[in-house]
């Protein structure tokens, strides 16, 4: 089963020096969970520039900066990992930098698409 | 340049349409990954389980903290995502606005940061 886990933190959570470690770690753990056979992605966001928000309504473009939603938190990057279940995937999570300073979102995974299935 | 469309919606919004509807959406999702894989921009793309089923992790003092649900109660939550390649921030844009989740709530595009040393 994949897992998305979705890293939320507050954009004053780490300062540059903080962050630079927690990049650092996190490609660590992300060598670590290859190793054990959870890792299917990872990417972190760029922290610094702004979001653009897309929406279409009757055929028209409507492109705003900021969000999706206006919490103090942002996404911050991912991992796409591969566990057996829930509970694996609550371990891996908890190893996460990210999940010290913020919070780590477990989503369950419904389809990878356009990529071969089995 | 690397982009993450991330499409956020309203749950009620996509239980709203019919069986008929969401299936058309689906098909057109997965016909506008044929496109973007053609055109070369694709790079992956998933649908996530609605949020009832999320689960959200927080570390204090080395204390693992574990609640259902997710980490905001927002009206708009993600449902999926799209992880692109585009010349810009325009180009993405436009792919963006193509996707058939910009119609029912919106595609917030956020700019990857490229770490080196990450595993293929």
């Amino acid at each position: 089963m994949k897992y998305m886990l979705l890293i939320y933190l507050a954009d004053d959570a780490m300062n540059d020096a903080e962050r630079e470690s927690c990049y650092k770690e996190s490609t660590q753990l992300t060598h670590d969970l290859n190793a054990s056979g959870h890792y299917v992605a990872a990417n972190p966001l760029d922290p610094v520039a702004t979001p653009t928000s897309v929406r279409v309504r009757d055929g028209k473009r409507a492109v705003t900066d900021g969000p999706f939603a206006e919490t103090r938190e942002q996404l911050g990057g991912y991992f796409l990992i591969d566990a057996p279940n829930l509970d694996e995937a609550i371990r891996i999570a908890g190893r996460i930098p990210g999940a010290r300073k913020g919070t780590v979102e477990i989503r369950p995974v419904m389809e990878i698409m356009g990529q071969p299935t089995g | 340049m690397k982009f993450m469309l991330l499409c956020c919606h309203d749950d009620r919004d996509w239980d709203k349409l019919s069986t008929t509807e969401q299936e058309q959406m689906i098909e057109e999702a997965s016909q506008q990954v044929s496109q973007i894989k053609s055109s070369g921009h694709y790079l992956s793309a998933a649908r996530l389980h609605p949020t009832s089923t999320a689960t959200s992790v927080r570390v204090r003092d080395g204390k693992r903290l574990v609640t259902d649900g997710p980490f905001a109660e927002t009206k708009e939550q993600l449902a999926g995502f799209y992880l692109i390649e585009a010349s810009d921030l325009h180009e993405a844009i436009d792919i963006a606005a193509r996707q058939p989740g910009a119609r029912l709530g919106k595609i917030e595009v956020r700019p990857v940061l490229e770490i080196p040393g990450l595993p293929t």
